[in-house]
């Protein structure tokens, strides 16, 4: 007997107890909609994570911070300069696996034009800033060498200052104007494009208004990206840093943040034991910096995926076993039923290999139907789930994760139909013609 | 050469610790084109004999074969292969599925012997016309009378043209008139070349053959020609 007629048997007994078969599906729909609703829950989450991971820099990008003083060296703390532009030049001369190197003063400053006017945060840096903190441009053009050497008044803004101090204005319209910062004249040579998570981005492409954000009463990661004036370093010194001391220089003054980028994750600890190495030197042996990688948070950012993912499938896995045990009683109850259509397949030359197919088959129909039903229950529950709780991470509804969740079903019709199916494949045909 | 070929078969039931011995050394052979009929009251063995006969059992001791095939020790699967090809069952409660129409019905054994759909329907089709079921095809079983449920049990039996048709009280859920037309079709069945197997109690009904094998205490007690 081929599958084909098995399945065709099957079909039809099925079909002939349509509540009982659908009573009996229940357990694989909710195991089948549950995996496949957690599996694009942490889909949704992990890209949205992993988005994020790239927006704030990626695991390339390291932070230079201060640090207190180990006891042992406190009596030398003055001998230290702190981190200084000569820490970004050691790095960029003797660090060859460290690719860009950005140092930054920052100084908050009234911000003004055409009329409107706040104070902001304004940061002055180099070229490589651009490449640190992973910056693209919307219209115009990013601060280049030339704009630090001449210590020009260019300024490059981020979106949510472009839409602040000129609402009304398309970012290209924007480039060449004039802002105020503490009533200085600047430049506007580019504009920053909005950063935004994915979520957002298909949101507002809908036309909808943002899930998260300052409305939301959310953290926004992207806020101070967005948030960004950035103007050359040596004009920030020059117009608003100079004189505060009279023995800063471009080259002393202290910074107020010193990143940089990893040329390539293979060789992560030797880059970062040369950054070590060379601003051991430029401090002077006081180990008063300390440098912060985003290994340990992507790390726990990962393994709390990797959790949810777990319990989620957990929970579903068992709703599938209990589906699978649902799908056994039925198929025994249908076997104790159909004992004497057995005995009457069996005196006609059906051999217990064909019954045991045949039983197989019908369980797993049931099975793969009900996975059916519960991909169309999971459509259903994860638009549920959008509008219960709006998450930042939308859950993303995968073709892996439906084929996975459809075949653990399968395999749960199967495993429960051997049972059943040895039971019917053992029957006598002579008792069983005569069972009543 | 004989169709059936029994030397020494017994069969033995293990009820508890109770032996019964349902068929107790029996000989017999039966040969091609034969109309037979095997009568004895209830517990007699003739229903053991007829499963032995039928395939559906292997025998505890003794040599059998049957069309050819040597089943003395044979294995459930075997049997199940022989029955299919080699025998036809007809059963005094019909045995027909009734959730199949009448065509699926005499096809079933068929399905079993792995051939096409197409193929089957062609087959099921033509038997089904030559017991007069011809326009009844689409109908279940329900529907039918039992001299037409009979008439499907008789074309299932025939359909995948066996060797050895056996009859298990054919009339034994009709009405005479109805039963006759039906002991009838099996003479027609013999003439036309078919060897045949009647199982019953009544010596009446065993009269339509030409040999009939009395069965009495799992022996053969004695035969004759009616």
């Amino acid at each position: 007997m081929n599958l084909l007629v098995a399945l065709q048997i099957g079909i039809r007994e099925i079909a002939s107890h349509k509540f009982r078969s659908f009573l009996s599906m229940l357990g694989i729909v909710l195991g089948v909609s549950s995996l496949i609703s957690t599996l694009a829950l942490t889909t949704g989450i992990e890209r949205g994570t992993r988005a994020f991971m790239q927006q704030v820099g990626g695991l390339e990008y390291v932070n230079v911070v201060n640090k207190e003083i180990s006891n042992a060296k406190f009596e030398f703390w003055n001998l230290s300069p702190g981190r200084t532009l000569r820490d970004a030049v050691a790095i960029k001369a003797s660090a060859p696996l460290v690719s860009h190197v950005s140092a930054e003063l920052a100084f908050g400053a009234v911000v003004s034009a055409a009329g409107h006017s706040d104070r902001k945060q304004v940061r002055g840096v180099f070229p490589d800033h651009f490449v640190v903190a992973r910056h693209e441009i919307q219209a115009g053009r990013f601060l280049t060498d030339l704009d630090v050497e001449r210590g020009l008044r260019s300024a490059v803004i981020g979106n949510e200052i472009a839409n602040l101090l000129w609402p009304d204005l398309q970012a290209e319209k924007i480039v060449g104007r004039q802002i105020r910062i503490n009533d200085r004249p600047f430049e506007v040579v580019g504009v920053l494009p909005k950063y935004e998570r994915d979520e957002d981005k298909r949101r507002r492409e809908a036309g909808k208004a943002p899930a998260s954000g300052r409305r939301a009463g959310r953290w926004d990661a992207f806020r101070g990206k967005n948030e960004s004036i950035l103007i050359p370093y040596s004009t920030m010194f020059f117009d608003f840093r100079a004189g505060a001391f009279p023995t800063d220089s471009m080259d002393s003054v202290r910074l107020d943040s010193l990143t940089l980028r990893i040329r390539d994750l293979e060789e992560f600890r030797p880059a970062l034991e040369q950054v070590r190495a060379a601003l051991d030197l430029t401090h002077r042996g006081v180990d008063d910096f300390d440098l912060e990688t985003r290994e340990e948070w992507f790390d726990r950012m990962e393994s709390s995926i990797r959790a949810t993912r777990l319990s989620g499938g957990l929970i579903a896995t068992i709703s599938l076993v209990v589906g699978g045990i649902g799908i056994m009683n039925i198929m025994l109850a249908s076997i104790s039923e159909r004992v004497r259509e057995i005995g009457i397949r069996l005196a006609v030359g059906a051999r217990g290999q064909d019954i045991f197919v045949q039983i197989i088959v019908e369980s797993v129909s049931i099975a793969f139907i009900g996975g059916l039903i519960g991909v169309l229950a999971a459509v259903g529950l994860i638009e549920i789930l959008k509008l219960l709780a709006p998450n930042e991470n939308a859950p993303i509804m995968t073709l892996e994760g439906i084929f996975f969740s459809v075949g653990f079903a399968i395999l749960a019709g199967f495993l429960s139909g051997i049972y059943p199916a040895l039971r019917a494949a053992r029957l006598n045909p002579i008792s069983a013609l005569r069972y009543e | 050469m004989s169709l059936v070929h029994l030397e020494g078969v017994s069969k033995i039931y293990q009820v508890g610790d109770q032996e019964i011995r349902a068929l107790d050394t029996v000989d017999l052979r039966i040969e091609e084109g034969e109309f037979v009929s095997i009568i004895g009251p209830s517990g007699s063995g003739k229903s053991t004999l007829m499963h032995l006969l039928g395939c559906l059992d292997a025998p505890t001791s003794g040599q059998m074969e049957i069309c050819g095939h040597d089943l003395s020790k044979a294995s459930q699967n075997r049997l199940a292969e022989v029955r299919n090809r080699e025998i036809g069952f007809v059963f005094q409660a019909f045995n027909l599925l009734a959730k199949l129409d009448v065509v699926h019905n005499i096809e079933l054994p068929l399905v079993y012997a792995g051939l096409s759909s197409a193929e089957r329907r062609i087959r099921a089709e033509k038997v089904a016309r030559e017991v007069g079921l011809g326009d009844r095809l689409a109908n279940r079983p329900v529907q039918l009378s039992g001299g037409q449920c009979q008439r499907v049990a008789i074309a299932r039996a025939l359909v995948n043209n066996p060797r050895l048709v056996f009859a298990d009280e054919p009339t034994g859920n009709l009405d005479s008139a109805t039963g006759e037309m039906i002991l009838q079709m099996f003479r027609d069945l013999n003439a036309a070349g078919k060897t045949i197997v009647l199982v019953t109690h009544d010596p009446d009904i065993a009269a339509v053959s030409r040999r009939v094998i009395e069965i009495r205490d799992g022996k053969i007690r004695r035969e004759y020609a009616p």
